[in-house]
């Protein structure tokens, strides 16, 4: 296999590096938001929050993609196939974001939670301070995770049209007849990808407040 | 195909919902000329109409809606997706025209309109260069045939194969590439796909594919597709007289000389598809 077909899949995983990136950070911002209604507790937002999440977990992210793709102009939005692939891929991880969260938030001690009430913390300082550094702590090793599920399920949004790592190696096989080669260069990029995504999620992870030194 | 029909009848279904919301009416060729472009819809994987060489994506459909764009005055912007895709896509507006090409056939001018044909589409079998046990197409009975699925060839080789004293073991992949390297690979006997497109591959590869002649299938015609709807009107009017300039003035032939070796006699309109 050439080094030019090798040159190809690395462009087209440019495609799968962005799509997945900026999905997971739009999908984390809305997941922030859900997982506050979920914690609300007043049924006004947790229902909403409940009805969106089971959709988007309950509905195979291939079916989304296409429903977002072709449904979305019938009531005049016709968005591009970029757009469409990452509105599908935030959406979807936002909702199991949003699911981690909410886990997160509740694994708060409620003792830690009553002493820094009883020191006069302040709400907000309670939030910023105790529940958001223990949460985030909680939740970042399944953040990481999410993360490359969605690198991973990025090869998905050839559906809608773009042309990533996975259908760039299919593609190049088709027309150069070297299957193996292609489908194993692209295993390995997936790999090296995510392997530098676990890396750097462990990095930060022992950075984070909390992590023992 | 199971999981792909019912995914086709979901989308469908929600689009037919859809539909009766749907508000969304104008002039489709003054919409592309304002814009200054028209999207084609396509997949990428049907030599020598549309495939990937060395990354670029090229062949007859590109060449010929540059004519096409030329004629019209517009820019040609490709949307490249999976066949069973590409209908519904279409109908749910996410390009103007489709190029594919698709086979002219009854059922698909109930509900889409066709361009004059581009090249012959009757389908025959390539198989692997030296395979003594197909020498013609009948010898295909009880063997592994691969075919693209959601295509009209499917069609027609699951009508030959009710013809044959043994059913032919009809395997369906999601593009033809698929089922050639397949074939290359000795997983199946052969592939049952338009004369155009494998004596392309066959000239490809020699010494590893070879076409078995004479074609089985009824004699029928590739042509570009688009909406039948009045708003559609207008545009599939411009590009069938662009079509018939580029055949009158042997652009055509030139174009399919260059990717077939050879240029075919074709109608100016199918009216009444063999099948």
């Amino acid at each position: 296999m050439s080094v030019k077909l090798f040159e190809l899949l690395l462009q087209a995983s440019i495609y799968t590096v962005t799509i997945s990136v900026v999905s997971i950070l739009i999908g984390f911002a809305i997941a922030i938001f859900l997982s506050g209604m979920l914690l609300s507790g007043r049924g006004l937002f947790v229902r909403p929050a409940q009805i969106f999440i089971s959709f988007f977990r309950g509905v195979p992210l291939l079916v989304q993609l296409l429903l977002i793709y072709n449904l979305l102009p019938v009531i005049g939005i016709n968005v591009p196939s970029i757009v469409a692939a990452i509105i599908g891929l935030s959406l979807c991880t936002a909702a199991y974001q949003a699911e981690n969260l909410r886990g997160g938030f509740a694994s708060v001690p409620p003792g830690l939670v009553e002493s820094a009430e009883m020191v006069g913390l302040t709400p907000r300082q309670i939030f910023r301070r105790v529940k958001v550094p223990i949460a985030l702590r909680l939740t970042f090793p399944a953040l990481v995770n999410e993360a490359i599920l969605i690198l991973k399920a990025s090869s998905l949004v050839s559906v809608v049209g773009i042309v990533e790592l996975t259908r760039m190696a299919q593609d190049l096989a088709g027309s150069t007849f070297l299957p193996l080669q292609l489908f194993a260069s692209a295993g390995l990029i997936y790999l090296v990808i995510n392997w530098l995504v676990a890396l750097a999620g462990g990095l930060i992870e022992n950075r984070l407040p909390g992590a023992p030194r | 195909m199971r999981k792909n029909s019912l995914l086709k009848g979901l989308v469908g279904a929600a689009v037919l919902f859809g539909a009766t919301i749907s508000a969304h009416a104008a002039d489709t060729l003054a919409a592309v000329k304002a814009a200054g472009t028209m999207k084609v819809g396509t997949e990428t994987a049907f030599a020598p109409f549309d495939f990937i060489d060395a990354g670029e994506h090229v062949g007859l459909n590109v060449d010929l809606f540059n004519e096409i764009g030329k004629e019209l005055g517009v820019k040609i912007e490709w949307v490249t997706l999976p066949w069973d895709g590409v209908f519904p896509a279409l109908e749910a507006g996410k390009f103007d025209v489709v190029a594919g090409p698709a086979t002219i056939t009854k059922k698909r001018m109930e509900r889409y309109r066709f361009t004059p044909p581009l090249a012959e589409a009757t389908i025959a079998i390539l198989k692997k260069a030296g395979d003594q046990t197909i020498s013609k197409p009948e010898d295909i009975a009880g063997k592994k045939i691969g075919v693209g699925k959601a295509t009209a060839q499917l069609d027609q080789l699951k009508e030959f194969s009710e013809a044959l004293p043994t059913k032919v073991d009809i395997r369906e992949y999601p593009a033809f590439t698929e089922s050639y390297a397949d074939l290359a690979a000795g997983r199946i006997a052969g592939v049952a796909n338009s004369l155009p497109n494998i004596a392309f591959v066959a000239k490809q590869r020699e010494g590893t594919f070879e076409v078995v002649l004479p074609p089985f299938g009824k004699k029928s015609y590739f042509g570009f597709i688009g909406l039948k709807d009045a708003d559609h009107a207008p545009l599939m009017d411009a590009i069938d007289a662009a079509m018939l300039k580029i055949k009158a003035d042997g652009r055509m032939a030139t174009l399919q000389k260059k990717w077939f070796g050879a240029s075919f006699d074709t109608p100016d309109s199918v009216k009444d598809p063999a099948f």
